[in-house]
């Protein structure tokens, strides 16, 4: 169960707080969702989970399975099985995709306590991962993301959950700038990750990607804060109204 | 007219040792007299300083405060195949016929060169004294250039390599200079003099080494090298020096028309490194790539020198150069590319990207174009950074420890110019001995 109580987040470096107060409760198991407007401080939840520099948490907690998140580092985190897709996935020159996804398997298993892959064994997975997601071989051999299109990228994105088996999945605007296939596939990635021990954030501006995604649940954020709760529904309300209602709130 | 020029110490050391071992410097009576001439040239030419354009960023003259004695051959070594080839690293696993030379001075032991069809391989002390070295000896008598000058004046030995017209060398040719440090702190000069014949193949890796734990000192080296029509040479050099080690290089490669020139560079772990390539298009169609890596910690300093000639039409040159520095380490690339009146259809781009891992780093880039043709391809680019934090975090994001994310990423970004050097055994090796030189870099 991932629980957030109270969360309040500034900028190191700026006063404004982005997280105002936010609690949020993700049992394992269930998808929820989280949408709001720009600006609303969707993704600097999806960093903070993640534990990006750069933010300070000025009051509240974050909680996973009752270990606290944010005393951990980043990579700690992972290989406690959380997982953020990024809505702007890196480019690593140099680093072939395969070899990432490589280390990042093994430095993961191994803090969990869990044997290495053998070469072999890690080749048959990762093809076979990748072929699940339509990603062609070759694409692995090339440079991490390097020269990759929008949609290839968050394709990697997944690959990399897939392969990592992460219990608490964030993604971040994961359908950003991705054509109707393109997310289709995306979705049946996530959606084949759906499990009884995994708990889903999904962010999204849009509620596109839900009729492919079904949440358990919806919660709309605006100006740092949950304002609302509601069953998958609440996603198509929100398609019809808009978001005016919380920025009025927000303002 | 008269110039009072003052001296240095270094510098009227270095004439005056010179009259020390004259004696005893290899080569008939045309070589001592080219050498003599050599030693007045350097005389008024004093060492390279910073208001000489090309030396603006390496001062030899401050940075050499005392002239070493010449190492000349006066003992032999007691460096043994096991010694030698610890040193060498993954490079002594590298199948290639091998050219020893301890201290400046060929090891008739430690070499292993069978007899290879249309190759002769002599030392260069052996060529000097026989009645044709004028002819070896032809054009490297230097003008204005005071290290070419004092490698004429000290040079002990060296490979001669003249491979004939056609012929394919099936494995590298491996040349050694090792310092071993016996007679204390010495200035070793060598000079390689390689001919490639025409559509001949061939690769030669130069390996500047000091043994572990050998007193430093001063190394002087040139490479001559001659490429026939349609000929190819790899040409790998790799310096691992040690602390207070300092050595010039003088690369000069010329290319007749369809040659191809491939040069990979990696440098590590030296006091002073200043590699300084001139090379000329002679016939159209040639192609160069001329690339490296270089690693710079405590206060080393690396300069990478590079003046390509584009004096024909029609030739392709490709230059691209990755340094990481650390410590107060100074990194230093002058690329200059030249393309003549007459050379049209030229196409050369070149590349120098630096990661800086402190504050104190430094490094200086001046890429020049010098272009006098009017239908031409050319770019040039540097940059300087640091590692990306954001690429830190995405890696950490995905399990990978801090350490672990910080040297991928530095290796993948040298990898790219490593991966220059396509040769299936040597690739892993220059990697093997980058990385081991990464290792706590900067952290």
């Amino acid at each position: 169960m991932l629980e957030i109580k109270n969360l309040r987040v500034k900028l190191a470096d700026e006063d404004k707080l982005i997280l105002d107060g936010v609690s949020l409760q993700v049992p394992k198991g269930q998808v929820h969702a989280i949408m709001g407007p720009n600006g609303s401080g969707k993704s600097t939840l999806a960093y903070v989970l993640s534990g990006r520099d750069g933010y300070q948490v000025s009051d509240g907690s974050i909680l996973w399975n009752g270990e606290d998140l944010l005393a951990m580092e980043p990579d700690e985190r992972a290989a406690k099985g959380v997982f953020l897709a990024f809505q702007y996935p890196m480019e690593i020159p140099g680093v072939a995709t395969m070899t990432f996804l490589r280390t990042a398997v093994n430095a993961v298993r191994k803090k969990r306590g869990e044997a290495e892959f053998t070469t072999p064994e890690f080749l048959r997975r990762a093809r076979a991962e990748a072929a699940r997601l339509s990603i062609a071989d070759e694409m692995l051999k090339r440079a991490l993301n390097v020269g990759f299109s929008g949609g290839e990228k968050k394709r990697m994105e997944i690959l990399q959950m897939a392969m990592l088996e992460p219990t608490l999945c964030v993604l971040d605007e994961t359908d950003s700038g991705l054509d109707i296939d393109a997310v289709r596939v995306v979705s049946e990635g996530v959606n084949r990750l759906k499990s009884k021990d995994r708990a889903m954030l999904i962010i999204t501006h849009y509620q596109r990607l839900l009729n492919y995604i079904i949440p358990d649940r919806v919660h709309v954020m605006a100006a740092g804060r949950i304002q609302k709760s509601g069953g998958k529904e609440l996603a198509l309300e929100l398609e019809q109204t808009g978001y005016a209602e919380f920025n009025n709130r927000a303002a | 007219m008269t110039v009072a020029i003052t001296r240095t110490k270094a510098e009227q050391g270095l004439t005056q040792n010179f009259e020390a071992v004259a004696a005893k410097l290899p080569g008939n009576p045309a070589v001592a007299e080219a050498r003599r001439a050599a030693i007045g040239a350097f005389a008024a030419l004093g060492l390279p300083h910073r208001r000489l354009e090309a030396w603006k960023y390496t001062d030899l003259r401050s940075h050499l405060k005392e002239a070493l004695p010449a190492a000349v051959a006066d003992a032999p070594s007691s460096l043994t195949r096991a010694e030698l080839d610890a040193a060498l690293e993954e490079l002594a696993d590298v199948a290639a016929d091998r050219m020893v030379f301890v201290d400046g001075v060929y090891d008739r032991g430690l070499s292993q060169a069978g007899v290879i069809a249309g190759v002769r391989l002599a030392p260069l002390a052996a060529s000097l004294a026989s009645p044709a070295s004028e002819a070896e000896l032809n054009g490297t008598i230097p003008g204005q250039e005071a290290v070419l000058a004092l490698n004429t004046a000290f040079m002990t030995d060296g490979a001669v390599i003249d491979i004939a017209a056609g012929s394919t060398l099936a494995s590298p040719l491996l040349l050694v200079f090792i310092r071993t440090g016996s007679g204390g702190k010495r200035l070793i000069t060598t000079r390689n003099l390689v001919t490639i014949g025409e559509k001949a193949r061939a690769t030669v890796i130069e390996a500047h080494l000091n043994l572990p734990g050998a007193a430093a000192g001063h190394s002087n080296s040139l490479s001559q090298l001659t490429l026939g029509e349609g000929a190819q040479l790899a040409h790998l050099k790799c310096t691992i020096g040690g602390d207070g080690e300092s050595h010039v290089a003088s690369l000069l490669p010329v290319l007749a028309a369809g040659a191809s020139y491939r040069a990979f560079q990696l440098t590590a772990a030296t006091g002073l490194v200043r590699n300084n390539v001139g090379l000329t298009f002679a016939g159209e169609g040639g192609k160069a790539d001329v690339s490296g890596c270089f690693l710079g910690r405590g206060s080393e300093h690396i300069d990478t020198t590079l003046v390509i000639d584009h004096a024909v039409a029609g030739c392709e040159s490709r230059e691209l150069f990755k340094g990481v520095l650390a410590d107060r380490a100074r990194g230093v690339f002058q690329g200059k590319v030249i393309v003549r009146p007459d050379a049209q259809h030229t196409d050369g781009k070149q590349m120098a990207q630096v990661l800086m891992l402190s504050e104190t780093a430094e490094f200086d880039s001046k890429p020049e174009l010098e272009i006098n043709a009017d239908d031409v391809v050319c770019g040039h680019g540097s940059t300087s950074a640091e590692i990306d934090p954001d690429l830190i975090f995405y890696c950490r994001s995905r399990g990978i420890a801090a350490a672990e994310a910080r040297s991928l990423l530095i290796e993948s970004f040298i990898g790219e110019a490593i991966d220059k050097v396509t040769d299936q055994a040597l690739n892993p090796a220059l990697m093997a001995m980058a990385r081991r030189r990464l290792v706590g870099l900067g952290t």
